[in-house]
């Protein structure tokens, strides 16, 4: 299944952006994301702690809506969705 | 007008388009480029969720601070020392309700609209900090 992975501000800097991979069925937002964030040292440590388990400042967007980063390992992906991942907003 | 865009704004067109019968106060944002000895400001959206995000605290802050007009326009890409950043154009009845809404729209753009900003300076570049969000936990 085709879904698109968007990271913004300093994640996009090491991780890129407008990502589209081909996930596996049934994979969790956690495990996406980790899959991807693996290509890049720097950006894995940017987002996931010791754990492997997101900072508590990363915030994840499914389809334009927040979806708490500790509901992260029961959001299972669907085909056609749009992962955002980001650090704090300073717009203003 | 509820945008995000490269592109500055003329304020006094804003106010001369939002003038309607009713209206006693206009209160103008302009958020600018400040000299923190930096080159310039570059600004990245997370486009169709800020503005969908813009438009729903326009919509709020009417219904709030029983506001006549809103206008908010969130600029993007490079910007120099002293370039618009940020314009919001608040329309109302009275100056409390307008100053109200004004204030009440800009908090909520720092708090959760997905926008960012980057200093760039002669050796290099920092994100600028947000203030507020967690990842866990609902805003």
């Amino acid at each position: 299944m085709k879904v698109k992975v968007r990271f913004f501000a300093r994640f996009k800097e090491l991780l890129g952006t407008d990502i589209v991979v081909d996930a596996a069925t049934g994979i969790a937002l956690n495990g996406l994301i980790r899959d991807i964030a693996a290509k890049n040292s720097e950006g894995y440590d940017e987002i996931f702690d010791e754990n492997g388990t997101f900072k508590d400042f990363v915030i994840l967007m499914r389809n334009g809506k927040r979806i708490d980063s500790t509901d992260a390992p029961q959001t299972k992906i669907e085909d056609g969705d749009e992962i955002a991942v980001f650090p704090p907003v300073a717009g203003g | 007008m509820i945008a995000i865009q490269k592109e500055d704004v003329d304020v006094g067109k804003l106010i001369d388009a939002a003038k309607q019968l009713g209206t006693g106060a206009f209160v103008i944002f302009d958020g600018i480029v400040r000299d923190d000895d930096i080159v310039e400001m570059e600004l990245e959206a997370y486009h169709d969720v800020a503005l969908k995000e813009l438009k729903r605290i326009a919509e709020e802050a009417k219904k709030i601070h029983n506001l006549l007009s809103v206008d908010i326009i969130h600029r993007i890409g490079r910007l120099a020392v002293g370039e618009n950043i940020l314009i919001i154009v608040v329309g109302a009845g009275h100056r409390a309700k307008a100053f109200d809404g004004c204030r009440f729209i800009i908090e909520a753009i720092k708090a959760g609209v997905p926008i960012w900003k980057k200093e760039l300076r002669k050796n290099g570049g920092r994100w600028v900090p947000g203030e507020h969000q967690h990842g866990t936990g609902k805003i």
